[in-house]
């Protein structure tokens, strides 16, 4: 089986256990008490957010590589990357306003971790642009891993910007240095829904780099 | 006691546009790759 289907075949699993997510979340988890149901946007938002910082880091690490080994394999890699990271950023800044205004009361807030993963989305759209505007692949491929490595170096601040400065936006509960606080079906939900946002990055990548190679 | 919040309208347009936005993505991909086979 060459790439492409074998990233469609990943892509149609991870959307039907997307599907599988979806009742787990809405029938078999139990609603948070002070929120209400508004909380179950956590089961998308939280591995939406994390699937798009994991594009991020790998589109920053496939620049190092070719900058260091000058193989064209890791400027593919990154690109196809960008693209799947911006879809997840857009399901994270969708679902993450949608989940705000109701605990909240606002859609949005100039806050540091809000800003700093607008900041993150426009790293992904600049990094398309770029690649668009540049004609030469050499320079492209150059320029490009520029800027995937600064979307690199900007993932630590986005992660303690919670700890750093005062926001509304709430620290993580699983990814600290304590045990994850959650009871343990929100927690089960919660990460079998990380798994399968992973999934649906590692189908799209594959497709997405398959049709980069086709170019 | 905590009155729970009705508020489920907002987590029902999460599940619908997540749902159209990475499903919308697999079918442009699927499209494109059939683009370039031809």
């Amino acid at each position: 089986m060459t790439q492409a289907p074998r990233g469609r075949w990943t892509t149609a699993v991870a959307l039907l256990l997307l599907a599988g997510v979806y009742v787990r979340a809405l029938a078999f988890t139990p609603t948070e008490i002070a929120q209400g149901p508004a909380q179950k946007i956590f089961y998308l938002h939280v591995p939406a957010a994390w699937s798009a910082m994991l594009s991020m880091a790998l589109v920053g690490l496939g620049g190092i590589l070719f900058l260091f080994l000058k193989d064209e394999r890791y400027d593919r890699f990154a690109a196809a990357s960008a693209e799947v990271g911006t879809v997840f950023s857009l399901v994270m800044l969708t679902t993450g306003p949608l989940w705000a205004k109701p605990i909240w009361g606002t859609w949005w807030t100039w806050d540091a971790r809000l800003t700093l993963t607008l900041m993150m989305f426009f790293l992904f759209i600049g990094y398309q642009l770029l690649r668009g505007a540049v004609a030469d692949p050499g320079l492209r491929a150059r320029y490009s891993a520029v800027v995937g490595i600064c979307g690199l170096v900007l993932l630590p601040f986005i992660h303690l910007s919670v700890y750093l400065f005062r926001t509304l936006h709430p620290r993580p509960i699983v990814l600290k240095p304590s045990a994850p606080s959650l009871p343990p079906e929100m927690l089960i939900t919660l990460l079998v829904s990380f798994a399968v946002f992973t999934l649906l990055y590692i189908g799209f990548v594959v497709q997405r780099y398959a049709i980069g190679e086709s170019r | 006691m905590i009155e729970t919040p009705h508020n489920s309208a907002f987590m029902v347009a999460a599940y619908i546009v997540t749902a159209v936005i990475l499903v919308g993505y697999a079918f442009v991909l699927a499209r494109r790759a059939r683009g370039r086979s031809r």
